[in-house]
């Protein structure tokens, strides 16, 4: 059976999914540097060692992510919210609304049968973003992965009234100062950042079932507060973070179907898994 | 001689100026810290000082601002856009309008001829077009902010910044520095995508000359220049762009007086 591989290289994180069938074979998450393209290669020779494959061995590759032209060893390049909408439905196929919660961006999508029906997007004010809740934890001196479950100890949410991040990061520190507890201050930039989201959301027809993917997903306080300004609880997938590069593992599998329904084989076009220069 | 004092607390700095028989006899500018109480007093006091009297002498005292409410021998109290307009209007009379760039807030006034608020508009939710984001700059480069302005004008070529967030420029700075922008072209390009949110807020009580730059942002050359660039024209700036506000107090109050 064929291998496929999608390559997502988010802001923040790249992502790498390779699937057999429709199993996920082996999937790898590291952070994302200033050079992508020399990234790119090392985290998919890591997924291809963890699989205990060659780069030979892969059907066809997907990049995708705001970093997806810098993947040279990719077969296509499509865009994240079409791959997002495409590993959604494979892990979780009741989902009709996608609320994504990058590090530095933050989108809603609707999904019809796998496909995107309309999306809205924030990639131009930190508030409503991961970025948004690392600078606050920072300050607090909280590590990021632990905010959510503190916010959750609260007896009071703490309101934060700043939308802006450098202006919620100084009236945190005010706030501190004046012995409001990090609990509630937490609880309360929560709540601000799911307010900022929904905001976003709610200008698509948010029909459920509603899930939240990305480094946000992996945050219960953020989740549960986004819970709270639909209504409803929201699912998220076990591995929040890989939606993307699953989706473009998928995609790349139904674009060799489709070869193959005809006859055809669509070449690797001798591409190698190897360092590129920038203007090759 | 009649002596008035206009003070406005602001929330970077406080100002206060005075006035005899309705001529500017001095002024002053301190950091508003964090007690706006003690900030209204400690400018009124630098100011009075700077004219050789003391509050005594002072038959009318009005204040302005953010933390105007706070300070408390002021006679009277108005809103730091009224005051604005007045002394912006004071200084200079062709002025339409006015783009103030405090430490936290910018704010766009659009007066008419007779120098009245036709329209206003607060930006309070983003730190893009405000003081924090030349802050901002200065912090990632190590530098002073009163010397950003004359070092922008050094650059060769701005760099174009994707986004106005402060939080995302700053990222993007330092991607830049680390690809060699030299920091003359990263303040030029931080300039630019302020003058370009700043404007923008401006259009919004609608554009019409002459234009003016208040507050601390008018204090930076090169963001005068930029908004200059975005305008398609060169802005007025006072000559202490920080005490606009501050004087049209002084001047509510130096009216009062003569009634």
């Amino acid at each position: 059976m064929d291998y496929f591989a999608g390559v997502d290289i988010g802001s923040t994180m790249t992502k790498v999914v390779i699937v057999r069938g429709d199993k996920i074979e082996t999937s790898l998450i590291g952070p994302t540097g200033p050079e992508h393209r020399k990234l790119a290669n090392r985290v998919m020779e890591e997924a291809l060692g963890q699989a205990r494959l060659s780069f030979d061995d892969l059907t066809y590759i997907v990049a995708t992510g705001y970093g997806r032209i810098n993947v040279p060893f990719a077969d296509r390049q499509i865009t994240e919210i079409t791959c997002h909408a495409k590993g959604l439905q494979s892990l979780l196929p009741s989902v009709k609304t996608v609320i994504d919660v990058g590090g530095q961006d933050c989108k809603g999508i609707k999904i019809l049968n796998g496909k995107v029906m309309n999306f809205v997007m924030n990639d131009k004010c930190a508030a409503g973003t991961g970025r948004f809740l690392e600078i606050i934890a920072d300050s607090l001196g909280v590590p990021l992965n632990k905010i959510g479950e503190i916010s959750l100890t609260a007896d009071k949410i703490a309101p934060v009234s700043s939308t802006c991040t450098v202006f919620a990061e100084a009236e945190i520190i005010s706030r501190l100062a004046t012995g409001e507890s990090i609990a509630n201050l937490l609880a309360g930039i929560h709540d601000a950042v799911a307010t900022r989201i929904a905001a976003l959301v709610k200008k698509l027809n948010v029909e459920p079932d509603i899930a939240v993917t990305g480094g946000g997903a992996k945050n219960i306080g953020l989740v549960k507060a986004l819970g709270s300004k639909f209504g409803r609880e929201l699912l998220v997938p076990p591995e929040p973070l890989i939606t993307g590069a699953l989706g473009a593992a998928l995609m790349g599998k139904d674009i060799y179907e489709r070869y193959a329904a005809e006859g055809q084989r669509p070449s690797r076009s001798g591409k190698k898994l190897e360092e590129a220069t920038f203007f090759a | 001689m009649a002596f008035v004092l206009g003070i406005d607390v602001g929330s970077g700095y406080s100002k206060a100026v005075v006035l005899e028989d309705g001529v500017v006899r001095s002024y002053a500018v301190i950091p508003s810290g964090g007690d706006y109480r003690k900030a209204g007093a400690a400018a009124a006091k630098e100011a009075l000082d700077r004219a050789g009297i003391t509050r005594a002498n002072v038959v009318r005292t009005f204040a302005a601002g953010y933390g105007g409410s706070m300070v408390d021998f002021a006679d009277d109290t108005s809103t730091d856009i009224s005051c604005h307009a007045i002394g912006v209007h004071h200084l200079f009379p062709s002025v339409k309008t006015v783009m103030d760039i405090g430490a936290q807030y910018s704010r766009a006034i659009r007066l008419d001829d007779a120098g009245r608020i036709a329209n206003f508009i607060m930006n309070e939710k983003c730190a893009g077009g405000s003081g924090k984001f030349l802050q901002v700059a200065a912090r990632i480069l190590h530098m002073n902010v009163s010397d950003i302005g004359e070092l922008s004008l050094k650059a060769q070529k701005p760099v174009e910044f994707t986004t106005g967030c402060a939080v995302f420029a700053e990222s993007e700075a330092v991607s830049r520095i680390s690809e060699g922008a030299s920091p003359a072209d990263i303040l030029a390009g931080i300039h630019n995508a302020m003058a370009s949110k700043i404007v923008t807020l401006a259009m919004r009580v609608g554009l019409a000359p002459d234009y003016a730059v208040t507050g601390g942002g008018a204090m930076d050359i090169g963001l005068v220049n930029s908004i200059g660039a975005e305008l398609g024209t060169k802005p007025l700036v006072p000559a202490h762009p920080q005490t606009t506000a501050a004087l049209g107090a002084a001047l509510l109050a130096w009216e009062q007086t003569k009634k």
